[in-house]
């Protein structure tokens, strides 16, 4: 909220500068934005032209003699069009600062030496939005008269500063001059001096003028309205458009700035009708039947869906409740009766309305975050002492006021010793009690125990722990001190997850891995990219109801699309070699929880580009399950995005624990990943839950082991793992293992052939093996090896 | 010729011999040519057999104290060649010791890991237990429980995103608390880690996703300076033991009375500079003691039992630790980026 520093000046002195008092508000808890000072000029003055000649070198440029009010006159060269003698202007002497830094030095222009500079409006930083009046083109001519030598920054309401004010969403009382000028004086211990309220009524009575009903005071809990008789429309005067122009809003005309005055001033949103034009001259706050229209000021149609909050005369609606008014009462020229609205609106009814047709003003904003009804009539009066200021119109005796349930000031009764314990601040009770007597509260002390009841603005307070806060902001927050946590120590740590995480997160980095993060949400399209069969329920996602757009309108079912853009982006970026993976939460929609919420499941990927193949990929998944200690298979798999010939499952004890893979050629394409990828994706639940932790540590065997190498000749298409697996359950526990040590392909073994090399390990736990045995086991191994997959001793 | 003249001949054309010895090999066959069992002293050995009676033990001795001379001889020679042959093979084994080569593949952590483990790690050892609570959470622990009704204005100030009426992106990691306080008794300490969503667009300094670490102590008797210490334990162990902290009075709906926290910047240590806009403090975390309506609507006796909670972005203090100046860096993934975490 941007407030003029001399408006609030008036009510509350700041005997400090702009970047105290900022601070001194901050600290108490009336937030600072932006301090902003309007004249950033110095030594600009009213001058005379005196005497005005052409230049002897130039077609444009003018030597003038210019009247300052002190010495000799100026001599200052000009090039503006509308220079000539006589004229009263802005000049910037010698050592003048103008906008944007710029200082006026003594020179010579074209040979002819300068003492000045004569201004146009935007030169000095002029808004011509306040001063349509000045112009862009040319020198500003003073219309009226001023002193010579006189600043002209106040003259245009430039020696004020306009503070922008971060309200917090408790306090919509300093929504206002006079809000904010409260915690002012208080924070700078100086005295509050709100206006006096006087109005001058012309007689009559407003009761012959106008009549109002409301049918729903649930949601206006108090209307009031004052008429104004031979309205006398014109502008306002310079120093209430500055004001307003500080606050960011446009002056209209001396009523419609009036009620902005006030909303500003109070914050209360007032408006004002066209008497003439409500019909009947009689208002009543209804809700709007479905089908009904409103053209509002702003001159567009809402349709009505019903229920909304209205303000309307005997034919219909005239106004937007607590929102905007209506374009068909609004006040014109022509204007003769006019009726002042002052009310209370519900906060919840005035955001549903706003937000559904999409409108948000000052005052709709007041509203949402609370106007008291407590003090409606003080605005409503000095509305009417304002019309009296500006002779505006003829204010009518007699006030319609509909309040049928007065709120009452919250009263409490609270413990000081009670409150000081929670601030953990030695505040002493005296010192509460003139705090919260500085904020206006009433306040009765008996000892420890105080009776404390709210001012009548105040609709935030309702607990001892609002009353202490209270206290705290003056008694200054710097005074807590540090202190530690007492009591039973509870035993801290990390969660499960969390430390199966870490130890996964250590693992991959060791791995030469990079974690990367993606958003939650992906594209519906990048789920349909992956190519899975329609009732697979990675398809069937989560949706956000107010996404921000169609990329981030579903709960990623699955990681893989982010970490396929993590990848695209690094090859795009021509990063060689990567390595990534991403550890996060995926959502199932199909299987809800007890409370209706998606399954949220941990969920890894793994992905390598550049130095990598199908086994270093797979190398890597393997390699964090016997980490964590898990026997495992190798199985087939038939995820779509990975290449039919190229992907695995990797399952323990039947259940898939991981897929790896190449990319298929049509899912990079699809994602656009140029070259071949390789993924990975882990299901940690199912790893967490196949992990073993370490038990027992097995005795080193004593007896020695035998190796022995042997070269297998199989078809091609014979896969090695069956093959080993089966070597390991017929040989049984006197081999201890089995490992492939190389691959041959040549036409030495026939083409579609390959010859595999194996080196087996045999060892007892209990004698040292006898060549016999040891025999044995390999005839063993060379028999299942013959028998089940037709491959034979190389010669 | 005497036996006597032979061995002095011996150890004569030995030593002349060894000393054209340069090679181990060379010096074995010459120790075989003197020692061996055709050598040449073995020879006078044998030839002993035509010695006297008397001679006899005279002359064994005096060749064994030849022998055990000569071997001497050859074994201190075989020595020093094998020395030398250990020091040519060394050398010519030398190494390009800076020839770059097999260096195993390192990775690292997201930054956000990384300073999500230091944060952690401050409040686990300060008794703190961590707990998690699901992103896609209903309205009444995002919101209700914690003093936001429906429809009440402090829901603008976070956007949120829906599912449907009930059920939102929780748009803060508070709901992990309304959730602990149902289930346990206290005295509770926690930090609740997670990822949160507000319909924020993407810019430097936004993201409709990112992280809190949310804290909450309930016990008899904490105060606000319990909450002022435990943050300065926090801001110290993470930016330095001069890192002070200054609570400023704000408002959250749940939190009564409630404080913006500033630490001393930690570019600067206070004496202004661009990071804090000349200020000397920069804005960390919200953070308050628990209005009274939270612990009754969450069942717990407010007249016995008070508490603490703040609130930390963890993509705000990862940007200012490692001066990050676009929020967009940590999520695009970039290996140029990544890298640089070690």
């Amino acid at each position: 909220m941007k407030v003029s520093m001399n408006w609030l000046k008036r009510y509350a002195d700041i005997p400090v500068s702009p970047e105290e008092y900022e601070s001194r508000m901050v600290m108490t808890g009336t937030g600072v934005e932006g301090v902003e000072p309007l004249g950033e000029i110095e030594n600009v003055v009213v001058g005379r032209v005196l005497t005005c000649r052409d230049h002897e070198n130039s077609d444009h440029l003018h030597v003038c003699t210019v009247d300052v009010g002190e010495g000799e006159p100026l001599q200052i060269v000009c090039g503006a069009p509308n220079v000539k003698e006589g004229i009263l202007v802005p000049v910037a002497k010698i050592g003048a600062k103008l906008p944007g830094g710029v200082v006026i030095k003594r020179g010579k222009l074209r040979g002819v030496e300068s003492q000045g500079m004569l201004c146009s409006g935007p030169e000095i930083g002029v808004p011509v939005e306040l001063y349509p009046s000045v112009g862009t083109a040319g020198l500003l001519i003073f219309n009226e008269d001023y002193p010579l030598g006189a600043d002209v920054k106040p003259i245009f309401g430039l020696d004020d500063t306009v503070i922008d004010f971060e309200i917090l969403a408790n306090r919509p009382d300093c929504l206002s001059v006079w809000g904010v000028a409260r915690e002012t004086a208080v924070a700078m211990n100086t005295e509050l001096k709100l206006p006096e309220i006087k109005v001058q009524e012309v007689g009559g009575d407003i009761h012959d003028f106008a009549k109002v009903d409301v049918y729903e005071s649930e949601l206006c809990p108090r209307y009031a309205a004052k008429v104004v008789k031979n309205v006398r429309i014109g502008p306002s005067p310079a120093w209430l458009r500055q004001y307003l122009f500080a606050a960011g809003m446009r002056s209209i005309n001396n009523v419609v700035d009036i009620t902005n005055f006030i909303m500003l001033e109070t914050g209360h949103p007032m408006h004002a009708f066209d008497l003439d034009k409500v019909r009947g001259k009689h208002i009543i706050v209804r809700k709007a039947e479905a089908g009904e229209k409103i053209v509002t000021l702003d001159g567009k149609e809402h349709p009505l869906s019903g229920g909304e909050l209205m303000i309307c005369d005997e034919m219909g609606p005239t106004g937007l409740a607590g929102i905007m008014g209506g374009e068909e009462s609004e006040i014109t020229e022509e204007t003769k009766e006019l009726l002042f609205e002052c009310a209370a609106f519900d906060r919840a009814s005035i955001r549903i309305t706003s937000r559904a047709l999409g409108i948000r003003t000052e005052s709709s904003g007041r509203f949402e975050r609370g106007v008291s009804p407590a003090t409606v009539m003080d605005a409503l009066e000095r509305a009417c002492q304002m019309v009296n200021e500006l002779d505006a119109g003829d204010v009518v005796s007699g006030v319609i006021d509909l309040y049928p349930n007065p709120v009452k000031p919250a009263t409490l009764t609270v413990s000081c010793a009670r409150m000081a314990r929670r601030a953990g601040v030695d505040i002493a009770p005296e010192e509460m009690e003139s705090i919260l007597k500085k904020l206006l509260f009433k306040v009765e002390r008996n000892g420890d125990e105080m009776v404390v009841t709210a001012p009548a603005f105040r609709q935030d307070v309702d607990q001892e722990a609002d009353i202490c806060e209270e206290v705290l902001r003056y008694a200054g927050y710097e005074r807590i001190p540090i202190t530690h946590l007492r009591g039973e120590t509870p035993m801290g740590g990390l969660n499960f997850k969390g430390v199966r995480q870490a130890v996964l997160r250590r693992q991959l980095t060791g791995m030469g891995f990079y974690e990367s993060m993606t958003f939650s949400f992906i594209s519906a399209k990048a789920i349909a990219q992956l190519g899975l069969p329609e009732e697979d329920d990675r398809n069937k996602p989560l949706m956000v109801r107010n996404p921000l757009g169609e990329d981030t309108a579903c709960m990623r079912t699955t990681l893989l699309p982010g970490l396929f853009k993590t990848l695209a982006t690094n090859i795009k970026n021509g990063n060689e070699n990567g390595r990534l993976y991403e550890m996060g939460t995926i959502f199932d929609a199909q299987h809800r929880t007890e409370e209706n919420l998606p399954t949220e499941i941990p969920s890894l990927v793994l992905g390598m580009y550049g130095d990598a193949d199908f086994y270093k990929m797979r190398g890597v998944v393997e390699a964090m399950l016997r980490m964590a200690g898990i026997d495992y298979a190798i199985t087939p798999c038939d995820e779509p995005y990975l290449h039919p010939g190229r992907r695995a499952a990797i399952a323990a004890e039947g259940k898939t624990i991981a897929v790896v893979g190449e990319v298929h050629p049509d899912a990079a394409e699809r994602f656009d990943l140029s070259g071949r990828c390789y993924v990975a994706q882990i299901d940690l639940p199912a790893l967490f839950a196949a992990a073993k932790p370490l038990g027992t540590v097995k005795s080193i065997a004593r007896f020695p082991a035998v190796n022995r190498d042997l070269a297998l000749v199989m078809k091609d298409s014979q896969q090695v793992g069956p093959l080993m697996d089966a070597i390991r359950v017929g040989c049984g526990a006197m081999l201890e293992d089995i490992r492939m040590f190389d691959v041959f392909r040549g036409i030495q073994i026939g083409a579609g052939n390959k010859s595999v090399a194996f080196s087996l390990t045999y060892r007892a736990a209990d004698h040292t093996l006898t060549d016999e045995e040891i025999t044995r086991l390999t005839d063993k191994a060379l028999k299942i090896a013959k028998e089940q997959f037709g491959a034979v001793l190389r010669v | 010729m005497d036996i006597r003249e032979n061995l002095a001949q011996i150890g004569e054309e030995l030593k002349q011999e060894l000393a054209k010895t340069d090679a181990l090999q060379p010096l074995e066959a010459l120790r075989v040519k003197v020692l061996g069992k055709k050598g040449s002293l073995t020879a006078l050995l044998r030839g002993m057999g035509q010695l006297s009676p008397e001679e006899r033990p005279k002359m064994g001795q005096m060749i064994n104290e030849a022998r055990e001379k000569l071997t001497a001889l050859l074994d201190e020679k075989q020595a020093e060649l094998a020395a030398k042959e250990k020091e040519m093979r060394l050398a010519a084994e030398a190494i390009d010791i800076t020839e770059p080569r097999d260096l195993p593949l390192i990775g690292a952590e997201h930054p956000m890991n990384l300073v999500l483990d230091e944060v952690l790690d401050c409040f686990t050892n300060l008794g703190f237990s961590v707990v998690e609570g699901p992103e896609v959470e209903l309205d009444l622990y995002n919101f209700e429980l914690l003093n936001v009704p429906k429809n009440h204005p402090a829901r603008d100030a976070q956007d949120t995103f829906y599912i449907d009426d009930n059920i939102v992106l929780r748009s803060q990691t508070s709901p992990v608390q309304a959730r602990t306080m149902l289930t346990k008794k206290p005295p509770i300490r926690i930090v609740c880690p997670g990822r949160v969503f507000r319909a924020d667009e993407v810019d430097a300094t936004h993201s409709p996703v990112f992280h809190q670490i949310e804290g909450l102590v309930i016990d008899k008797d904490v105060t606000m300076a319990d909450l002022k210490g435990t943050l300065d334990a926090f801001a110290k162990r993470l930016y330095g033991s001069d890192i002070e902290v200054r609570f400023r009075p704000s408002f959250f709906p749940f939190t009564e009375p409630s404080a913006e926290v500033d630490l001393t910047c930690f570019n600067c240590h206070g004496k202004g500079c661009r990071v804090c806009k000349g200020t000397g403090w920069i804005e960390v975390l919200g953070c308050g003691m628990v209005n009274p309506k939270v612990l009754e609507m969450c069942g717990i006796d407010s007249k016995v039992y008070s508490g603490f909670a703040f609130g930390i972005g963890l993509e705000r203090i990862t940007m200012l630790r490692y001066g990050i100046k676009d929020m967009r860096l940590l999520y695009e993934g970039d290996l140029r980026f990544l890298k640089q975490f070690r």
